[in-house]
């Protein structure tokens, strides 16, 4: 067989093994008489074995058939877990990850393994371990910093979620109760919660850099196979952000950089008689706004022909009115519907190519928003506006057509009771202004019910850019308690519903979709509903 | 004409792996599965000549899924594939229907010599 061309998918395979390894010893060691986990523990080393022999990583298959043979000892009962196989199973793991970094990275396998089999063997026999088998630490000093890994951090988070929700329920007893010693305690409890959750959120910050550091080598990689010259400039490296929303940028950012120098930069004599620098000049600039982070990446290609963009979107079956109707800006936009920007043709004329359809997602998904800004001639920017931290925002409910949503609070300006004759043709006299009330529920396609004598209007504002600073209206059946809530990203294909950006769980343990606010406000300015 | 294949296992690299050898063999690949169950259901569908089947699998392993497909008593030749260890299993499938086996690493020679040693058996 010839191996080399498999190696990207035995890595990717294997690694994937090894997370499902370490997730099942987990869970045994807490539930030892989980079967299922048992068995998917074999089959994870058992895979790992048939791939590493195939690509005669021998280290690594004696290593998992090694481990394989104990699993296949515990599943048919032969042998009881104890702690010190759960251990040895653990220690060897490591290992065994050792030998597919060393495989990843081309470094000899000619590891000895015997200590790690000896250990196996050991805790099967119930036997001690002997002291020198186990990793000694290289010095008896403690030191400063700590390595967790990032998934206890998630851990610690998805707690103090659920902290911030049992503490609502408190809050809301206040109400009823006349102790004040409840009160007192149920206030300071929430002061400590704050206080874990602050920490918690410091200890999960990283500096940009860390995404950043990857990027020349990136640069280099694509420019190579254009045959292109780029230069890379980073600006605020240093701003940091949480790990898991730095981590989810990683592939976005590649897909941006990547369409910058296949589509963007012009080749050499192209920038020649344009009179630009012989080399393609890539910029990414990061930048904080309160609690937003702003990643910029520039380049001074040849930018993006907004009005082949508009072609390529109607010959792929946007309505033409529609797109002749919208601003320069929003029809750049149109780079990130799905079907546009896959189609090869449109890649090389418009100058920019696959994937800003999963970019668009992507950074929506994190709550954040996209905009690109292109100058046909000097270049094309794409701007991602990301939260620094993840997850737990003030939000309030409110119910629509009977469902209940959150709106994080941050966007509202203020909520109104309005008699339904204050209406006229859908807008409001609010402070000597009119000001547009939508219905939610007609907006995200729900049935609507009777008109109702009173309302409830939360006014928000309507979005970013050359609206900002105006209000909006958005018309509800009610609203409930303000709370705290751990909003979780939306996986796909939950991720490309409209109009909600994330998901919580409240007090009662019910499932609540998180308002996307900035979606449904420019939805509504567009009379689209 | 080309003898149509199906073929089973949880792991993209030894499918991708095998795929490639059958192509080069001059087999056509109709359908790929990752896991017994799947397996039973596509062979049903797409009522191959030869199904390939790995013996560690999830939801259904390999050997219960031969014994559903030799049920189904289709023109369908079973081949077992696994890593050596499973001697025991592959004999039970063997009882159960199925014709040969291919014993894990893959070979180029392995593959093509047991797939066309079955078109000796009259396939």
């Amino acid at each position: 067989m010839d191996t080399s061309k498999y190696k990207a998918l035995y890595l990717q395979e294997t690694n994937e093994h090894l997370l499902g390894i370490e997730k099942g010893l987990l869970a045994i060691e807490k539930d030892p008489a989980e079967a299922s986990v048992l068995d998917s523990l074999f089959r994870h080393y058992h895979s790992i074995k048939g791939m590493s022999a195939s690509m005669g990583y021998e280290p690594v298959m004696k290593l998992s058939h090694a481990q394989e043979d104990l699993l296949s000892l515990l599943r048919s009962k032969k042998l009881t877990l104890t702690t010190e196989i759960t251990s040895a199973l653990l220690y060897c793991l490591d290992a065994l990850k050792n030998l597919v970094k060393r495989v990843e990275e081309d470094l000899p396998l000619e590891v000895d393994i015997s200590p790690f089999v000896k250990r196996l063997k050991s805790a099967v026999e119930g036997r001690p371990v002997e002291a020198r088998e186990s990793a000694a630490p290289a010095e008896l000093k403690l030191s400063n910093v700590m390595k967790v890994e990032g998934k206890v951090f998630d851990d610690l988070l998805a707690t103090v979620g659920d902290l911030f929700m049992a503490l609502s329920s408190f809050k809301s007893l206040t109400h009823i109760s006349r102790s004040i010693e409840f009160k007192d305690s149920v206030y300071l409890l929430g002061k400590s919660i704050n206080s874990i959750h602050h920490s918690i959120l410091s200890a999960r910050m990283l500096p940009i850099e860390d995404l950043t550091e990857g990027l020349p080598r990136v640069i280099r990689d694509i420019s190579k196979q254009s045959g292109k010259k780029v230069e890379l400039k980073v600006e605020g490296a240093g701003i940091s952000l949480d790990r898991a929303i730095l981590e989810s940028l990683g592939a976005p950012m590649v897909h941006i950089i990547r369409n910058a120098v296949d589509h963007g930069i012009e080749p050499l004599t192209e920038r020649m008689q344009a009179g630009k620098s012989p080399e393609g000049n890539i910029t990414v600039r990061a930048s904080a706004k309160k609690d937003k982070v702003i990643i910029e990446v520039a380049d001074d290609g040849k930018g993006i022909d907004c009005d082949k963009v508009r072609e390529k979107a109607i010959k792929s079956g946007v309505p033409a009115e529609r797109v002749r109707a919208m601003t320069d800006r929003e029809a750049l936009m149109l780079v990130c519907l799905p079907g546009l920007s896959t189609a090869e043709a449109v890649t090389d004329t418009s100058g920019r190519g696959v994937g800003m359809d999963v970019v668009k997602e992507m950074t929506e998904g994190l709550g954040g928003a996209l905009v690109i800004e292109s100058a046909p001639g000097k270049g094309t920017k794409i701007i991602m506006e990301v939260p620094r931290t993840t997850s737990i925002i003030k939000t309030l409910l409110v119910r629509v057509e009977g469902e209940p949503f959150l709106i994080p609070i941050s966007k509202i300006e203020r909520v109104a009771e309005v008699r339904h004759e204050d209406i006229s043709d859908g807008v409001l006299k609010h402070n000597g202004a009119d000001l547009p009330v939508i219905p939610l529920g007609r907006l995200l396609g729900m049935e609507e019910e009777t008109e109702s004598p009173v309302y409830t209007v939360i006014i928000v504002e309507s979005g970013r850019d050359e609206n900002a600073g105006r209000l909006i209206g958005l018309r509800v059946d009610d609203f409930g308690d303000e709370m705290e809530a751990y909003i979780k990203p939306l996986v796909p294909p939950m991720s490309k519903l409209w109009g909600v950006s994330g998901i919580a769980v409240v007090g009662d343990g019910r499932p609540v979709f998180l308002l996307d606010l900035p979606q449904i406000v420019s939805k509504a300015a567009h009379g689209a509903y | 004409m080309s003898k149509r294949v199906v073929i089973a296992d949880d792991a993209a690299f030894f499918r991708t792996a095998l795929r490639e050898i059958l192509l080069k063999g001059g087999f056509d690949v109709v359908g790929e599965a990752t896991n017994g169950a799947d397996a039973f259901e596509k062979v049903q569908a797409l009522r191959p000549d030869i199904v390939i089947l790995d013996v560690v699998m999830p939801v259904k392993n390999g050997l219960e899924a031969a014994k559903e497909i030799s049920l189904l008593k289709l023109p369908i030749k079973i081949v077992m594939c696994t890593s050596l260890g499973y001697e025991p299993i592959v004999e039970e499938a063997m009882k159960a229907g199925a014709c040969a086996y291919i014993i894990k690493p893959l070979s180029e020679t392995k593959v093509l010599n047991t797939l066309n040693g079955l078109g000796a058996q009259g396939l």
